[in-house]
């Protein structure tokens, strides 16, 4: 089910690292329309350019040409002040590494973009309820993150991510430190979310199983993105279509 | 690369890590040198044999003190330096270094850290004793002029003792690196397991530090006998563990509990700050507690200071009061003495006092030793309004008795209960206990009590009356010549006349004075110390949040969020020692008002209000410096 709603949209982004001499072309004129309750796969060899572009959809860079349009605004031309605004009411992180503190507790973690952005203490509790039970994690709700394991803690993760109900999800290699179960529980999740919530989620991974979680997966290479695939029916079917779009470019995907 | 080499690298490269180290350490120099100076300097030249020695107890005592807070300070620093390297050390084993080869690399790396230490420190140590000088001339114009001239041997002194005690430190790390296992280094940095404490634990050290203290407290200022001593220091003792247990058990205990109740801590930065807080509060707790107890003895070392000057004062007022004092049996001697004086002096006021001397058997079981005298109500009212001192004292009547005291500097017995006197049978009800100088000198001397007239009349048969002279001269620093002739005077009438003599530049009290300057030095010293112990305590913390905050930054919290959980988690490490130290120093203020007979709160509001004011500008500089060292603002 997809609704016409653009949540971002991606205009010719072009980054230029480097100064006049050496000069290094990441991104080179990118175009993407990312429609509500989308769940994307950006994929890439090392190198391609995936997480240039996730820093500049995340805000955390500024591109060098192009414009990001998210949710009406262009987050490319945004001052600072607002900058920080869209980054707390508008987009969900999740990281490779968690990210949790170790200073809370689980409940505390999910909690605390809510309780921070000045919201009641009853909403903050109920929606740690309601998501943790979502992610099967509602008996770790008081441990601290060193007695959970890594798939908890990116559940958890997730959780935080998704308690400001964001626009949009940017997960930057959300399984990249998980084992293969772990993995699979977790992205069990983004789908249910997906599905069920109409969550917005941008991926970005090198592996094809993760990828095929998603909805649609885009090759992104050499700062262009070379194709997209959509999944049919089955997901099975589609992480072959991927493993097979990997092998025939034969990029070092690792 | 040799040893030598990759511990200068190593050292050059943390500098950035070390420099709060070093300045603690540097700072613990400075304060001991300073103190070391104050010994060494001319402050103690001014004093003759017998206060030299009861200065030199207290302040050996002082050093002492002293000595014990270098060394704490240097175990500290040391410990914070060895728990940062292990696991940089557990990598080197890695590499295949021995552990001795790396026991050597922090040993040089530490001496390194604790010669630079050494260098800051007795720099500015010189430095500071030239400040502190400027400082304490300005606020003590009765202090001595202590004249601060650097030599070799406070420095000495400074730089072996500190050397010594970080010489065993660094052993100790050494040793301690040699016997480990990698095991133990690598998980050195692990230590983030057991957030949160035992509740129970907590609630029994609560409980146990509240009724601590408040026996401490009750101690402090109970009123009493010979036992208030005993009392006192007991109150010392259990005030100290009292803070030691409210800041380990109590303030845990109720943040933990804060924590738990979601309700409250989902409020904006609450949930971050307060879950910060109890993450550190297990390590820093005893940080907070030497803050409170050392601003605590600044807060009554100042007092003390003022009491001692108020003490001096009065003590000289006493000894000002009348020049000339001279007594005899016969009546109608005034003119004679007076005409004495004016050939070489002008009398600024004469008073003249009939008193009546008691053996001391009419007053049973006192002092068999001393000699009692009686005064009229009307006598010493009319004296006191020519020597213009004030009386307050309305009619006394037959069942009463004023006793006429000397000064004491400090009095053990805090009990002002009403007293029986009982003079050959009578017994009297003492009334009040005035130190005003009636009697000039002689009063310091023996004891004295004050009747109605008609008392004095009735009890004129039981003893001798003798008549005493009183005269203030205008130039007391002419005195001599009229002295001269007094004497004379004197020995021309043995066995019935007695001169006393009140010399303004006795130096018998001079040493209240030294410890005026000591107890305000002391005040500046610890304030110093504990707002430094503070700062660099927080500034140490924001290196290890560094990596907290930047994952806060990274989900997307704004700065200015950010900046107001720090504020508020600042403001409590500032404040709780604070307020703390403040109820506190109302009872050990108040004790000491009550010893020394002193109205004190004044000075109490005083120094609470400058270490308000200190404190309030180390937590500005901690704020900004804590907020670029983890990163929030670059």
């Amino acid at each position: 089910m997809t609704t016409n709603k653009v949540i971002v949209e991606i205009k010719n982004l072009t980054k230029i690292y480097g100064s006049r001499g050496f000069k290094t072309m990441v991104l080179k004129g990118i175009d993407l329309k990312i429609f509500e309750n989308d769940f994307i796969a950006i994929m890439g060899p090392s190198g391609s350019g995936k997480t240039t572009l996730l820093n500049i959809l995340s805000t955390i860079d500024k591109p060098t040409q192009g414009s990001v349009i998210l949710d009406g605004s262009d987050i490319t031309k945004a001052k600072n002040k607002e900058l920080s605004k869209i980054r707390r009411d508008k987009i969900g992180f999740i990281f490779q590494d968690y990210n949790l503190l170790d200073t809370m507790t689980l409940q505390d973690n999910i909690a605390l973009p809510l309780s921070l952005n000045g919201a009641g203490a009853q909403t903050c509790i109920a929606k740690t309820k309601e998501l943790a039970e979502m992610f099967g994690l509602k008996e770790h709700l008081n441990k601290y993150p060193y007695q959970l394991s890594g798939g908890q803690k990116q559940r958890g993760a997730a959780c935080r991510a998704l308690i400001t109900d964001p626009e949009i999800i940017f997960a930057d290699e959300p399984t990249g430190a998980l084992d293969s179960k772990a993995s699979r529980d977790l992205l069990d999740c983004l789908s249910l979310v997906n599905e069920q919530h109409h969550t917005t989620i941008l991926m970005v991974t090198h592996d094809a199983f993760s990828a095929s979680y998603a909805k649609d997966a885009y090759i992104l290479n050499d700062g262009t993105m070379k194709c997209q695939l959509s999944r049919g029916r089955s997901r099975k079917e589609f992480y072959d279509r991927i493993v097979d779009m990997q092998a025939s470019m034969g990029s070092d995907f690792s | 690369m040799s040893t030598i080499k990759l511990a200068y690298l190593n050292f050059k490269q943390s500098m950035k890590h070390y420099i709060s180290l070093i300045v603690s350490l540097a700072f613990t120099i400075l304060i001991y040198l300073n103190f070391q100076n104050l010994l060494y300097s001319d402050a103690m030249g001014v004093l003759n044999d017998i206060n030299q020695h009861n200065l030199r107890v207290i302040v050996q005592s002082i050093s002492f003190v002293l000595g014990c807070f270098m060394f704490f300070f240097i175990w500290y620093s040391t410990n914070v330096f060895l728990s940062r390297r292990k696991k940089e050390i557990g990598i080197y084993i890695f590499m295949g270094l021995s552990n001795q080869r790396i026991g050597k690399l922090y040993m040089l790396e530490t001496i390194m850290i604790g010669v630079t230490a050494l260098i800051f420190g007795v720099g500015f140590g010189i430095i500071t004793t030239q400040l502190f000088q400027m400082i304490l001339m300005r606020i003590s114009e009765i202090s001595v002029k202590i004249h601060f001239q650097i030599s070799a041997a406070p420095i000495l002194v400074s730089i072996i003792l500190y050397a010594v005690i970080y010489m065993i430190f660094v052993f100790k790390g050494y040793i301690e690196i040699v016997r480990s296992s990698v095991l133990d280094m690598v998980s050195a940095s692990r230590q983030n397991e057991y957030v949160r404490q035992n509740g129970n634990i907590l609630l029994v050290k609560a409980i146990l530090g509240v009724c601590i203290l408040g026996i401490g407290y009750y101690l402090a200022i109970k009123e009493g006998g010979i036992e208030v001593f005993g009392n006192v220091l007991s109150a010392v003792v259990l005030v100290v563990i009292g803070v030691y247990m409210l800041f380990g058990g109590m303030i845990p205990l109720i943040f933990q509990k804060a924590a738990a109740r979601k309700k409250f801590l989902y409020q904006r930065q609450r949930n971050l700050w307060i879950n910060n807080m109890i993450f550190r509060i297990k390590k820093n707790y005893r940080t907070y507690a030497m803050v409170c107890v050392l601003m605590l003895c600044s807060v009554t070392a100042l007092a003390t200071s003022f009491a001692m000057k108020q003490r001096y004062d009065a003590i000289h007022h006493f000894r000002s009061t009348y020049t000339f004092q001279m007594i005899s049996v016969k009546d109608q001697m005034e003119d004679q003495i007076s005409d004495i004086i004016k050939k070489d002096n002008e009398i600024e006021y004469e008073t003249k006092i009939r008193m009546l001397n008691l053996d001391p058997s009419y007053f049973g079981e006192k002092d068999q030793d001393a000699s009692y005298g009686i005064l009229s109500y009307s006598q010493v009212k009319q004296a006191a309004k020519a020597a213009g001192l004030d009386f307050d004292i309305k009619k006394i009547d037959d069942q009463e008795i004023v006793q006429v005291s000397k000064l004491y500097l400090l009095s053990i017995i805090t009990e002002q209960t009403q007293k029986k006197v009982a003079i050959d049978g009578k017994k009297y009800l003492q009334v009040e206990k005035i130190s005003e100088p009636y009697l000039g000198s002689l009063q310091e001397q023996d004891y004295y009590y004050m009747v109605s007239d008609k008392e004095y009349k009735r009890l004129a048969s039981l003893g001798q009356e003798v008549y005493l002279y009183n005269y203030k001269i205008k130039d007391v620093q002419h005195m001599k010549a009229s002295q001269d002739e007094l004497l004379k005077f004197a020995a021309a009438h043995q066995n019935e006349m007695g001169l006393i003599v009140s010399d303004p530049n006795s130096s018998d009290i001079e040493w209240i004075k030294v410890m005026y300057s000591l107890c305000i030095f002391i005040f500046m010293v610890f304030i110093l110390a504990s707002g430094s112990i503070l700062f660099m305590k927080l500034y140490n913390d924001a290196f290890e949040e560094k990596e907290r905050y930047n994952v806060l930054g990274k989900i997307g919290i704004s700065e200015k969020v950010l900046k107001k959980s720090v504020r508020q988690e600042l403001r409590f490490a500032y404040a709780a020692p604070f307020l703390i130290m403040m109820v506190s120093s109302y009872f050990s203020v108040h004790a000491l008002a009550k010893m020394m007979q002193a109205d004190l709160l004044g000075i109490q509001i005083l120094s609470v209000a400058i270490i308000l004011v200190f404190f309030y500008l180390c937590y500005r500089i901690s704020f900004a410096i804590y907020l670029r060292n983890t990163g929030i603002v670059s």
